[in-house]
């Protein structure tokens, strides 16, 4: 297999004397989109967190694309192109659409370009608009835009980044049938520009459209890392999500 | 009279350049500095410390520049955790500490009777034209701080300012330097007041510590608050208003036949009750921030 793009070694996290993560393991291949399930409280966004940089790790290293970036801050791993998006995400208000994606664009922003133009293309902001069928709101106070429209706009801003790996966070949670329909078209499309995914969702029919491979955590610790047609046989999965047989006897 | 009106529009120009820096912080950086005061004094005291030791004009600017980038990097890197309102409040405490070490270290800036003396902008002139002359100096100055302010906030990294005003996590996911866009930000608003206090000093001629209450802080946050945050033509617009306003107080205590105190009195109230009353019924100010669009914001 070729050098994955993300390879997270023996991480461990815990919040005061709650143990969040107990040396997870996870590997990301270039271009792979990988699912990371597993039912609420299991870590999956503490790991989502540790990557970007939003939080520290205890324990192990995080590699991307040949560094080690378990110290580095947000800014720095987004920089060398590791972008997350947030579950619930927050739009400016007094910025429009195009004006948020056109400032998405980090690179070279220091304070000797502070009087430097503007030179954001446009082309390129208007083509991703159009890509992700915002172009009507172009011109709108990103804030105002629904809850969907604002989880395509993420992956807009993260994809002005030029990524080589994005995690997003439940980018269906809360979303319509239809609109969910075009995130996997345009997940594909955005794996197919040669970019990995590592996904966070509880739609397991989304993940089986799109994953082509899947990781389940449970209590802190990896609990299945395999193919997702396979998930529904694997014993530990069906536990986790369902509860043992003895506790399905209990409650019944 | 028309001395008068002349120096009125000085001190319009100045405080314009003041309200302007105050405004790229709290408009566009969402930064909400309580202590832009103090970089006013740093200018102040630039041209009076170049004076006092007899260093001369651009030895005075090289001072101003010093002493506002340090102010200003310690007003940015001042509990960088800190929240927005939390770091209002440590930068107030910051321009009050600022105030009370030149009030107290005489043997360097003159303690609390100040440097008095300073040489005019343009000592060859006198009269009329030498006022003309500086209303002319300070006007051009302003322009060239609003074009600034202006091609800044229009240039990427203004773009990236906003963004880290209203969403500072979504800049940061992004690859923004929360820290450096803060930095950058202080620093060259800095500047902008730091110039407004050295003209200031060498036009009125006098500097001292009591020119650095945290009043005259509040006085400019009323200003773009009036005018309108994050609008720059709104940030000048506040600055004329009151100052104006100010100006004809006294006129208008003479003609109702008040007594002097009305005129501290009426300012005080004009401050706080503008402060209020567009706080409370229009929050945009009178020229309201554009959003999107080609203008100036």
């Amino acid at each position: 297999m070729a050098e994955p793009v993300l390879k997270i070694s023996g991480v461990a996290k815990s919040y005061g004397a709650n143990q969040v993560l107990k040396d997870i393991n996870l590997e990301v291949g270039a271009q792979e989109i990988v699912g990371l399930l597993g039912p609420n409280g299991c870590g999956k966004s503490t790991l989502l967190n540790l990557s970007s940089g939003f939080a520290r790790a205890d324990a192990g290293s995080i590699i991307f694309g040949g560094h080690d970036i378990t110290a580095w801050g947000v800014e720095r791993i987004a920089q060398a192109g590791l972008v997350r998006t947030f579950q619930l995400p927050s739009m400016p208000h007094r910025m429009t659409v195009a004006e948020v994606l056109r400032a998405a664009d980090s690179r070279g922003v220091q304070f000797k370009t502070m009087f430097a133009p503007d030179r954001s293309s446009m082309q390129e902001v208007d083509a991703l608009l159009e890509g992700l069928s915002l172009s009507h709101v172009r011109n709108l106070p990103a804030g105002s835009l629904s809850g969907g429209q604002k989880k395509l706009l993420s992956i807009a801003l993260a994809l002005r980044t030029n990524p080589k790996l994005i995690c997003l966070d439940e980018p269906t949670a809360g979303v319509h049938p239809n609109l969910r329909h075009s995130m996997v078209q345009l997940l594909r499309r955005v794996s197919e520009r040669g970019i990995a995914l590592l996904i966070v969702e509880h739609d397991m029919h989304f993940i089986r459209e799109l994953c082509s491979r899947c990781v389940v955590l449970d209590r802190g610790e990896v609990i299945a890392n395999c193919v997702p047609a396979s998930l529904t046989s694997n014993e530990r999965v069906v536990e986790a999500y369902l509860g043992s047989a003895r506790d399905k006897g209990a409650i019944a | 009279m028309f001395d008068f009106l002349i120096h009125v529009l000085i001190m319009c120009c100045l405080y314009s350049m003041l309200a302007l820096s105050l405004n790229l912080q709290v408009g566009f950086g969402g930064l909400m500095n309580f202590g832009q005061i103090a970089l006013f004094g740093c200018g102040a005291y630039g041209a009076a410390l170049a004076y006092k030791y007899d260093l001369g004009f651009a030895s005075g600017i090289l001072i101003a520049v010093g002493l506002s980038a340090f102010v200003s990097w310690a007003f940015a890197g001042i509990g960088r955790n800190l929240q927005s309102d939390y770091w209002g409040i440590a930068t107030l405490a910051l321009a009050e500490v600022v105030r009370i070490i030149v009030t107290n270290e005489g043997w360097l800036t003159g303690g609390a009777q100040g440097i008095s003396g300073i040489k005019p902008l343009l000592p060859e002139l006198s009269g009329r034209s030498q006022q003309l002359g500086n209303l002319a100096i300070c006007g051009a100055v302003l322009l060239v701080a609003l074009l600034a302010c202006m091609r800044l906030t229009r240039s990427r990294y203004g773009l990236g300012l906003k963004l880290m005003r209203e969403e500072p996590q979504l800049a940061q996911s992004v690859g923004y330097d929360i820290m450096s866009l803060k930095r950058g930000c202080m620093i060259f608003s800095g500047f902008i007041a730091a110039a407004a206090g050295f003209i200031f000093a060498h036009y009125i001629t006098f500097v001292g510590p009591d020119q650095m209450f945290s009043s005259e802080t509040f006085l400019i946050w009323a200003m773009i608050v009036i005018g309108g945050l994050g609008n720059h033509f709104g940030a000048v617009f506040g600055a004329f208003l009151l100052q104006f306003i100010f100006a004809f107080i006294p006129f208008v205590k003479d003609m109702l036949g008040l007594p002097t105190e009305f005129v501290a009195a009426m300012r005080l109230v004009l401050i706080g009750g503008g402060l209020i009353g567009f706080i409370l019924w229009r929050r945009t100010g009178l020229f309201p921030e554009k959003v999107g669009g080609r203008a100036d914001g």
